[in-house]
């Protein structure tokens, strides 16, 4: 059966080898699509997770505005105890993040103050890395980094001062003078122009918050993990008044790029094995048109209807397992050549407004949904077969022999 | 008297009879109550020009296609009612059939043609090549086993049909004008092999031809004329 199909593959080795090309391209467009879309992916919530979410955070449980915690939490010592004993926390810190004003004494501007751990930041979040002058916060009193855009727009410069204003816990506005020492440039407007970072005990100090912080931030080793730490940290914190958020509810924005951009993905790729289905339909419906005689001939020699049905198919599923690895292998070169050498990506400059990103691309293979891909494309091809193949299954030997 | 291998009762066959409805043309008769019986290691003609019904007939008797009316009887059972995959098992172990095009597969050679009865059989490998190497030895091709049908005669494929309608030693060889498409040397030389066949290993041979010289060879011809038995000669 399987000699018999695979020879019957190479009669019109032509038309064989136009249907595997296109199977192959198509799976090949597949793995890049897919490729694409993971890698813009994985950048978008590496950097979100990586420059201000965190990957978890814990927040006082009264809290409704995830993003800007309107609520602070106090005895932050217990749940420090909790979070240093984790295993699969890397990093975290606790930090006060509110809305403000920041006023130069040429203009003021809306922004997003965030009070940090100079110390332990950098392992919780990627923004020290941006530094672009100046340095980043060494723990001294009243210390301001900021983007470079707001710099620019309120015309001061490294060790200038401003005036930070915010809301102090009981509800009046809160304000003291800041020293810039560093500016950073992540390319994003959002952050350059409207995030600036203070220690957090000034600001702890600025706001009348000592001994409380609206959010502990996380880190995980193992960011794949998020359900598991998150019910983890439910359970061990269930005591304190506090709640647990993932990115995903902290963000849910960029949960929405995601679905979105899956939704895309999974029309192209339904396109993509329409095409596929009618190549490899139209390749089988003109094998089996040529070989009508010979189905009759094997027919009355004595083949069941279900032989000829299984080698319809197996001759389809040859050309769907063939075309697939010759996509596969196509696909991984080019998803290995832009590895390494990068896909310039004009729309990551759009992106780059809301979030720091690279616009150039270094593709990653993303192997569970190509497996999905390949698996699909081989499934496609026995589909497109079933027509063909019940066809030949059903006709009566005498018509087969008599056909011209 | 033995009891006949095959038998024929009443058995007619009309293309384009079913689902005809009022006012259609009416159906064309190729057979027309045909009652005859078949007994084991005949050599047997089936005469009779084109359209006579010839094909017709080997193919009712082949299980092919279906009569219209009447029975066929094989061994006294009857075969007319059986479904698909049965009739299927039924041809592959009682008829080796022989084409007038030869029609052997063009993408196997001629040892691997001859074996695909065994195949579907499910003879061991082994097994069904060595009796397939004896089935083309007995037709004298041998040495061709490993040759494709396009690089074979026309004499020599059909003589590779012949060895794999016998490699499975079926009771029945069914020939529908082996010898329309050879030259008529070619002809007589493949006729003496299935006559040899015949008398050496008792394989029961019916076929059709309306050639003169391929009918003298026959032990017994049967006539047909617009799908009627004309007459037998024995």
């Amino acid at each position: 059966m399987l000699l018999l199909a695979w020879r019957n593959l190479w009669r019109n080795s032509r038309r064989s080898l136009l249907t595997l090309a296109s199977i192959a391209c198509g799976v090949a467009a597949i793995m890049f699509g897919q490729s694409l879309i993971k890698t813009i992916q994985y950048q978008l919530i590496e950097k979100a997770t990586g420059v201000i979410t965190g990957h978890i955070q814990i927040q006082d449980r009264r809290v409704k505005e995830l993003k800007y915690p309107e609520k602070s939490m106090a005895g932050l010592a217990a749940i420090e105890r909790v979070l240093a004993s984790d295993p699969a926390i890397d990093a975290f810190e606790p930090r006060i993040a509110v809305t403000g004003l920041v006023s130069s004494t040429k203009d003021c501007s809306g922004v997003l103050i965030v009070g940090v751990d100079p110390r332990r930041d950098p392992r919780v979040t990627t923004m020290s890395t941006y530094l672009r002058q100046g340095s980043y916060l060494t723990g001294g009193p009243r210390e301001l980094f900021m983007g470079d855009q707001l710099a620019g727009a309120l015309g001061v410069r490294l060790g200038d001062k401003l005036v930070v204003m915010g809301q102090s816990l009981d509800g009046s506005m809160g304000a003291d003078n800041y020293r810039i020492v560093g500016l950073y440039h992540t390319g994003s407007v959002t952050f350059d122009k409207s995030i600036l970072y203070v220690t957090l005990a000034s600001l702890q100090e600025t706001l009348a918050m000592q001994g409380r912080a609206n959010q502990f931030v996380i880190r995980l080793r193992e960011p794949e993990r998020l359900q598991e730490e998150r019910e983890r940290l439910e359970r061990a914190l269930q005591a304190l008044p506090v709640k647990i958020a993932t990115w995903r509810e902290i963000d849910p924005e960029l949960v929405g790029v995601q679905s979105y951009q899956n939704a895309i993905l999974k029309i192209v790729l339904a396109i993509v094995f329409v095409i596929v289905a009618l190549g490899i339909l139209n390749t089988v419906f003109m094998s089996l048109f040529e070989r009508v005689r010979e189905f009759g001939v094997l027919k009355a020699i004595g083949a069941r209807p279900g032989v000829l049905l299984r080698l319809v198919l197996t001759e389809s599923c040859m050309l769907g397992v063939l075309g697939g690895a010759a996509g596969v292998a196509v696909g991984s070169a080019l998803i290995r050549y832009y590895g390494e050498e990068g896909l310039p990506l004009p729309l990551g400059d759009t992106l780059a407004y809301f979030l720091p990103f690279e616009t150039v691309l270094h593709l990653r293979f993303d192997w569970p949904t190509h497996r999905e891909a390949l698996v699909a494309v081989v499934v496609t091809s026995l589909l497109a077969a079933l027509p063909p193949a019940l066809r030949a299954a059903r006709m009566k030997p005498a018509e087969c022999l008599r056909h011209r | 008297m033995t009891e006949p291998l095959i038998q024929l009762k009443h058995v007619s066959k009309v293309y384009g009879a079913a689902g005809r409805g009022r006012g259609e043309a009416p159906g064309v008769t190729a057979l027309e109550k045909l009652t005859i019986d078949f007994h084991a290691g005949e050599f047997t003609a089936i005469a009779g020009p084109s359209g006579s019904g010839k094909s017709t007939l080997l193919n009712l008797i082949g299980t092919i296609d279906a009569p219209t009316h009447g029975e066929i009887r094989f061994q006294d059972r009857r075969v007319s009612g059986l479904g698909e995959d049965e009739l299927a098992d039924f041809r592959l172990r009682q008829f080796g059939f022989v084409f007038q095009a030869y029609n052997l597969i063009p993408v196997l050679t001629a040892v691997e043609n001859v074996e695909y009865p065994l195949v579907l059989q499910g003879v061991p490998r082994a097994e069904r090549r060595a009796r397939s190497l004896e089935a083309l030895k007995w037709v004298g091709l041998e040495r061709e086993g490993d040759r494709r049908p396009d690089l074979l005669s026309g004499g020599q494929q059909q003589r590779v049909a012949v060895a794999r309608a016998i490699v499975h030693r079926p009771a029945v060889v069914l020939a529908d004008e082996p010898t329309a498409n050879l030259d008529s040397k070619t002809a007589a030389a493949l006729l003496d092999m299935m006559l040899d066949l015949n008398k050496k290993h008792g394989i029961t041979f019916l076929f059709s031809s309306h050639d003169p010289v391929v009918l003298s060879r026959a032990r017994r011809v049967l006539h047909l004329r617009d799908g009627k038995l004309q007459d037998e000669a024995v």
